[in-house]
């Protein structure tokens, strides 16, 4: 007869069950997040010591989800030490709105990836981190939406424009017909 | 009874809709009826046939520029993992394991 867990064992394997397998995962967001390898490190470590202590209380649902969302508040918190105020304003709306297009730089004699490379190098951050999550990364709209802690429909926004951006240097690079010339 | 029954088409999608939905779409984020109609439009319209190629072309080129996972970093990770697992430390501590 089979002795019954004790609250250690059931938190090891609840750990062992829903994050150890996301664990690659975690460190491609962070890279795409921190930017720099060693940071991302940092930023998963801090994430797994967070997602150990509040295993008891995870229901096992969407474990992606909930370690992204961690991860998030993580890099935050991160960030908020390190340069104050930066994020305080994470989804500005009205900043989105205000943007607009910058008119396009004539791009001549590039490939079709160079293009795009130099297009999303140059999308404003709030554009290049849902473009990164979901193209680079492969994560869904809801696992990027916990990453970045922004509701699904400003993820699908962003990566309309985003795409529509990097689009539009592929048309003005002459890579791509011209949007309604087809 | 009916030799054959004859199956209602499903209505495809109009230009105004699938330049609405058709980022969801290749992202396969919509669900399967609109699917169907988003495809079934896109066999239809070459305009809009034209801008989902050129977004799939897009979403191909920034796929490839996923930087790989580093091993080293990963191992290091994993090696982590399991001492914070294995450390049976108060979970609300907040300390690394051999910190």
């Amino acid at each position: 007869m089979s002795q019954p867990l004790s609250a250690d064992d059931r938190r090891k394997e609840a750990f062992e069950r829903h994050v150890v397998p996301e664990l690659d995962v975690l460190l491609r967001v962070a890279t795409a997040m921190t930017r720099r390898l060693v940071d991302a490190e940092d930023l998963v470590q801090d994430t797994l010591l967070r997602a150990y202590g509040g295993i008891d209380r995870f229901d096992g649902a969407s474990p992606r989800a909930w370690l992204l969302t961690i991860m998030r508040n993580a890099e935050v918190n991160r960030t908020r030490r390190r340069r104050p105020g930066l994020l305080a304003d994470p989804d500005d709306a009205a900043r989105v709105a205000a943007d607009g297009g910058r008119p396009e730089d004539l791009v001549v004699g590039e490939t079709f990836d160079a293009v795009v490379a130099d297009a999303l190098d140059r999308l404003p951050t709030r554009f290049r981190d849902v473009v990164q999550l979901v193209d680079l990364e492969g994560l869904t709209y809801a696992e990027a939406a916990a990453a970045l802690a922004i509701p699904v429909g400003t993820v699908m926004s962003r990566l309309h424009r985003a795409r529509g951006r990097i689009r539009a240097r592929l048309s003005a690079a002459g890579l791509v017909a011209r949007k309604g010339e087809t | 009874m009916r030799p054959w029954r004859r199956t209602r088409p499903r209505p495809a999608a109009d230009c105004h809709e699938v330049a609405r939905v058709l980022q969801a779409f290749l992202d396969h984020e919509v669900d399967d009826l609109s699917g169907a109609r988003v495809a079934r439009h896109l066999e239809l319209c070459r305009r809009c046939g034209m801008e989902a190629a050129v977004y799939t072309e897009i979403k191909a080129s920034l796929a490839g520029r996923g930087m790989p996972v580093d091993p080293e970093t990963l191992r290091q990770l994993r090696l982590f993992s399991q001492q914070l697992a294995a450390s049976g430390a108060d979970p609300g501590d907040g300390v690394p394991p051999g910190a």
